[in-house]
């Protein structure tokens, strides 16, 4: 049995994978980060506020789910109220980080790592950028701004701009057509597949939903959650003590067409990555179906009452749940506690009890390696916060 | 400089936002027509290599014990010093050091561990940087034009606005009518809110974010993410000085600033203190 030591970077940072393998297959693979950036140490004692300015940073492609998981826990903690229109304007802006971050894991991390065109980065790029804009038309900017506050949003728009983004929904509904159809067909999602099996990548198949967000249903409880050190820098996560996969294929599994896909590729890499990709779809009708309830005259802040409690939040990042809790006491953060989807898919557990990605590279070709982890949409940068 | 300068691009310790907010460029498809990429943490390229760059980008804070592409980060960075002829500093984490670590020329307000070396950096902060500010200096740097900076080492042509021209909330600002809570379009967010737009270096209201907004006009306070302080203690209140704003807008003295704000309290702009839109209940309108 050879062991090779291997760094996996373009991936929001880096991370370091032990491979043993065989003959070019793997037998297994340990998964270590080796960064560290102490924001939950860098909250304690500020102003129970700062974290919403602090929290973003934790992630520049995701850093907006961050954000309201941060005002949902301290609005949890306070048994804060939030307007209608609060609700709804925090969807789209967060349903729509969830599509820039798919369509730049799509066609600039994973694409790559079998076909080299730089043609797919622009596109990525052209699309996400307008994604972007939709965002900050509602939030000041993107990435990392701070218009969600425990009791509502900052902004106080008209119905100019209301109607403006929904037409730029449709716009953005209309483009999305081209990398993925309402059918599910996708030229892009085949040219992927060209040279590369489908059924590879095959997983645990147990899945986890925490977060009810967007049209997302749980179906599990936060209390089962649990960390557990590991031999780098950051911590596994289980449920009852098991490992399980989070994310759009957990998410969606029970949607008609994903479930068909499913059904005869399991929770292969082909499932997975269609899963995420037509979640693009689901999201974009659900916004453009809620925002027609849209009131402008509806507050945009109701100013909670502030006491000493904690408070937890979960929700349904683009990698899967996430999870904030915090303590305040006088104003100020006692304690913060972030747990993110990439803990829960590359937990590194061992070769009798593997984690989500773990098990998917199992018993496959070495060849194969980089496109089957890269399929879990890592962030590295949320996981090392 | 070269037809085609060669790029190479760090991500130190950060969260790649610097990246993001670049990749909204809308005009990206030019930047790759006239530099050439040799490494970036997130988009494809080639294996990394020490190796000649015309520019050497870093993103993200310098940090002691930190593992970059196999290297300790610190000397990774020294390594590619040695082989850039212009540096940039992109970010409020690589200027000053931010929330992670320790900036390139300056730490915090200390001098940096490549503070000898500063002639050849250019410093853009922000948290993040402003896509058009990144591509400005690439393009100043391409075209083998100066670029003027200030005691930062920020360009000049960016930096020497505050965020604060160009607010859509300066005829509050004018008239000394504050914001009245989070979450409407009136009122100016600087007496309460802990807006730093007066006090901070940046074009963030004339040139926009997305090329549509900005933080304070979609009603959150400037947090002065491109300044050393970044991010100050307790960023959504306003720090006071016996009921007095302590941070008063740049270049003017205390006591001027008190006797203008004195005098536009004392006449009240009749207009500001309304809602700007008197907003129905629908309901209501139905009924009537």
């Amino acid at each position: 049995m050879k062991i090779n030591k291997k760094i996996i970077n373009k991936i929001e940072g880096e991370a370091t994978l032990k491979i043993y393998e065989e003959k070019d297959i793997i037998d297994f693979v340990e998964i270590e980060f080796w960064q560290y950036r102490g924001i939950e140490k860098y909250l304690q004692n500020r102003h129970y506020m700062d974290a919403l300015v602090i929290n973003p940073r934790v992630c520049g492609i995701c850093g907006h789910s961050h954000l309201l998981a941060t005002a949902k826990a301290i609005e949890n903690a306070f048994g804060a109220k939030i307007t209608q229109k609060a609700k709804i304007l925090r969807e789209i802006t967060t349903g729509l980080e969830i599509i820039q971050n798919h369509i730049k894991w799509f066609y600039i991390t994973l694409f790559p790592t079998q076909i080299k065109d730089r043609s797919f980065t622009l596109k990525a790029l052209r699309l996400s950028s307008f994604i972007s804009k939709i965002i900050a038309l509602i939030s000041g900017q993107f990435p990392h701004n701070s218009y969600i506050i425990p009791g509502g949003v900052t902004c106080d728009l008209t119905n100019l701009e209301i109607f403006k983004l929904e037409d730029m929904l449709k716009m953005l509904m209309d483009e999305i057509q081209a990398v993925i159809d309402k059918d599910g067909n996708s030229r892009d999602l085949e040219k992927f597949f060209e040279n590369l099996p489908k059924n590879i990548g095959k997983s645990l198949n147990r899945f986890l939903v925490l977060g009810d967000n967007l049209f997302f249903s749980k179906n599990g409880k936060t209390e089962k959650i649990k960390e557990e050190k590991t031999t780098s820098l950051y911590s596994n996560v289980l449920y009852e003590d098991k490992f399980y996969e989070v994310g759009p294929l957990a998410r969606n599994i029970n949607n008609s067409l994903v479930k068909k896909i499913y059904e005869k590729y399991e929770d292969s890499i082909y499932t997975r990555i269609f899963a995420r990709l037509y979640e693009i779809n689901l999201i974009i009708e659900y916004l453009l179906e809620n925002i027609k309830n849209i009131d402008v005259c509806e507050p945009s802040y109701i100013k909670p009452v502030v006491n000493n409690a904690s408070g937890i939040s979960v929700i349904e990042a683009p990698r899967g749940s996430l999870i904030h809790k915090v303590e305040i006491k006088d104003e100020k953060i006692k304690s913060y506690e972030i747990i993110v989807p990439t803990q829960f898919n590359l937990s590194n557990g061992t070769k009798e009890n593997p984690s989500a990605a773990q098990a998917a590279l199992m018993s496959e070709r070495k060849e194969y390696l980089d496109t089957i982890f890269k399929c879990f949409d890592i962030c590295a940068v949320c996981v090392t916060h | 400089m070269r037809l085609k300068p060669k790029i190479i691009w760090i991500d130190g310790v950060g969260c790649n936002g610097c990246s993001h907010s670049f990749f909204n460029y809308p005009e990206i498809s030019s930047f790759f027509e006239n530099f050439e990429l040799l490494y970036h943490p997130l988009l494809d390229s080639d294996e990394f290599n020490v190796q000649n760059c015309d520019i050497l980008i870093i993103e993200g804070a310098l940090k002691s014990n930190f593992s970059r592409l196999g290297k300790d980060l610190n000397s990774l960075i020294s390594e590619l010093f040695l082989k850039a002829k212009k540096i940039i500093a992109l970010g409020t984490c690589a200027v000053y050091g931010g929330i992670f670590g320790k900036g390139l020329v300056f730490d915090k307000n200390e001098k940096g561990k490549f503070y000898k070396c500063r002639d050849r950096v250019i410093n853009i902060p922000g948290c993040p940087s402003h896509p058009e500010w990144i591509m400005y200096v690439l393009n100043m740097i391409k075209n083998d034009k100066k670029i003027a900076l200030d005691e930062f080492n920020r360009p000049v042509e960016i930096f020497s606005y505050t965020s604060h021209m160009g607010c859509t909330r300066n005829e509050y600002f004018e008239w000394k009518i504050d914001a009245q809570d989070f979450g409407s379009k009136e009122g100016c967010l600087f007496y309460y809110q802990g807006c730093q737009g007066p006090f901070t270096h940046s074009s963030c209201n004339k040139i926009l974010w997305n090329e549509v907004n900005s933080k304070p006009r979609a009603g959150t306070p400037c947090f002065g993410c491109t300044e050393v302080s970044f991010p100050k203690k307790d960023l959504f209140k306003t720090e006071t000085f016996m009921g007095i704003p302590a941070n008063i807008p740049l270049g003017v003295s205390k006591r001027a600033y008190l006797t203008i704000s004195g005098i536009a309290k004392s006449l009240t702009n009749e207009r500001l203190t309304k809602k700007l839109i008197e907003c129905e209940n629908e309901d209501k309108q139905k009924d009537n």
